[in-house]
């Protein structure tokens, strides 16, 4: 099968809008020997259906359309929409506990004297209850208590988010060698908004052989969870909280591309990101224990830090065998938080039939803990500036196995389906832990899997 | 085909060489990654592939961001479950996943 390469950049939301936009200008033009002007495709239609189950937590589904139009011999329009769906149980970040646990959080503000009874009841078993409201206020607020049993890790089972995401771009080629991608992307959920523009340059030397190329991204995010942004480190409580919170990132990559010979394409990349404004999870606490028992005292908002610096450099190698294709990459990663990563993903395109192919997927990523990470505090130590008991901030290794089945329908056309599993081990019973937390796991393991249909025609 | 970018050089002589020793670590590595790309891009002239051998890099397979859509649905899974975010592309995240 022989697909023409695409010009546009195809992506989902603002991440797939920056993955693409990035890989557009990566790509340079080491293809472009076999592109005829005459009955290239000038339109190319990405499309996918994606759906996300993990054990016993989140479900999601998200379809995902993109197009790219050639506009004319230079220029290429793209811009895609998508949409996710998700419900289900997210960690709190709370330990468990050998006796039961209340949990409450501000769910809805409503008219003063509003029955709870008439409001629609929080997701996932919780109970509404009425927040005493001060007097000659016009409003009170409604919130959900959830019981915890004992010996069961903490959960909100009240998850449940909507997403909508759409991008806009423009791709140039200046000259036959130098190439200027440009866009923006724009992302709401019911709690979250993100808005982003994007600006890069790509060149090519030794006859499309090397490709470098530079790209810088803006980001600017404004989150306003549900029960408004608690003040971290102060006690998880019903009653609503403060205003919405700022987030103000920048994204610079550079990167080369070459042709190492015939059947082998390596591409280096460096990436560098600055957030500044709020990284805290609004939902997420960390219980402070007894010294001697270990049983919960209190549960705190969590608090991190209002800047990240992050740097990675990826590596990633493209093979052509015979007739099957290799492609193995490497990420090493770092950031100012503390946490350093490494992550290895290879891929075999066992290409079966002219028409078909069988790509088995192994990825492994492992990471170290950040600074700040505790799975609890202690009610006889003082509480840092920041802590966080997410344990996707934790050390843990995580795998991942798949495979994807593609079978080109006709020379412009290609349907595609993926099944993967997502495995994630973290130290659920660490060192020192203190009275009945010795005998609870506090790193569940994460267990996911995907299903992935994908479609992509060209004319 | 024979590359002619073979490097036989003692550990931390092109550092010092280079000055960039005197570099803070996250320049440094900047600036390697520079040279690297300027290696390839007029140093290592023998790398590469004639115009009319660029046919199989120019299969689907052979594309960077091939699977543009697939790659953003992983970045997107592993940015709301890991810490760690980039490399292929920018580190930004685009939603409140994480």
């Amino acid at each position: 099968m022989q697909l023409k390469p695409k010009l546009g950049a195809n992506s989902v939301g603002v991440r797939g809008a920056l993955a693409a936009a990035a890989a557009g200008l990566l790509a340079g033009g080491h293809a472009r020997a076999q592109e005829t002007t005459a009955g290239a495709p000038t339109t190319t239609i990405d499309s996918a259906l994606l759906t996300y189950h993990e054990v016993n937590r989140v479900q999601a589904i998200e379809p995902v359309v993109n197009v790219s139009q050639k506009i004319d011999e230079d220029g290429t329009l793209y811009f895609g929409v998508a949409a996710d769906s998700l419900t289900g149980a997210t960690p709190l970040g709370a330990v468990p506990s050998t006796l039961a646990q209340t949990y409450v959080r501000p769910y809805k503000i409503v008219p003063v004297g509003t029955s709870t009874t008439t409001v629609t009841s929080a997701s996932g078993g919780s109970t509404v209850v009425t927040e005493p409201a001060a007097t000659g206020a016009k409003t009170e607020t409604l919130a959900a208590t959830t019981v915890v049993p004992p010996n069961t890790y903490p959960l909100d089972h009240g998850f449940t988010d909507m997403r909508g995401a759409g991008h806009l771009g423009w791709e140039q080629a200046l000259t036959q060698n130098l190439k200027l991608d440009g866009g923006m992307a724009y992302s709401k959920e019911h709690d979250y908004r993100s808005e982003s523009a994007h600006l890069g340059l790509s060149q090519d030397f030794n006859g499309h052989n090397t490709t470098l190329s530079a790209a810088l991204n803006y980001e600017s995010d404004l989150s306003f969870p549900i029960g408004g942004t608690p003040t971290p480190l102060t006690e998880m409580n019903g009653n609503w909280k403060g205003p919405d919170a700022s987030l103000h990132e920048i994204d610079a990559l550079i990167g080369v591309t070459q042709v190492m010979s015939r059947r082998w394409l390596s591409t280096l990349s460096y990436s560098f990101s600055s957030a500044h404004g709020y990284q805290t999870d609004p939902y997420k606490i960390i219980s402070v224990v007894d010294p001697v028992t270990g049983q919960p005292d209190e549960q705190l908002y969590e608090s991190r830090p209002d800047q990240r610096r992050k740097q990675s450099v990826f590596f990633d190698n493209k093979i052509h065998l015979a007739r099957d294709v290799v492609s193995a990459s490497l990420r090493v990663y770092k950031d100012d938080w503390g946490i350093k990563s490494l992550t290895a993903d290879l891929r075999y395109r066992w290409q079966m039939g002219r028409d078909y192919y069988l790509e088995p997927h192994l990825r492994y990523y492992t990471q170290g803990a950040a600074y700040f990470f505790h799975y609890y505090l202690v009610s006889d130590q003082a509480i840092p500036e920041y802590a966080s008991a997410d344990t996707r901030l934790a050390k843990f290794n995580a795998q991942t196995y798949g495979a994807k089945f593609g079978f080109a329908l006709n020379a412009a056309s290609e349907i595609n389906l993926r099944v993967e599993s997502y495995d994630q081990q973290g130290n659920g019973s660490p060192a020192g832990a203190i009275g009945q937390l010795k005998q609870q796991n506090l790193f569940p393991e994460l267990k996911a899997y995907t299903l992935l249909l994908g479609y992509t025609v060209a004319f | 085909m024979k590359s002619s970018c073979r490097l036989y050089l003692p550990k931390g002589l092109t550092e010092r060489f280079l000055g960039l020793a005197a570099l803070p670590k996250a320049r440094r590595l900047l600036v390697t990654i520079c040279a690297i790309g300027a290696a390839g891009s007029g140093g290592c002239s023998t790398l590469g592939a004639k115009p009319w051998e660029h046919d199989l890099l120019a299969e689907r397979a052979m594309q960077v961001g091939a699977y543009p859509i697939e790659e953003s649905m992983d970045d997107h899974i592993y940015f709301s479950k890991e810490a760690s975010s980039g490399g292929r592309s920018f580190a930004g995240g685009g939603c409140g996943c994480n």
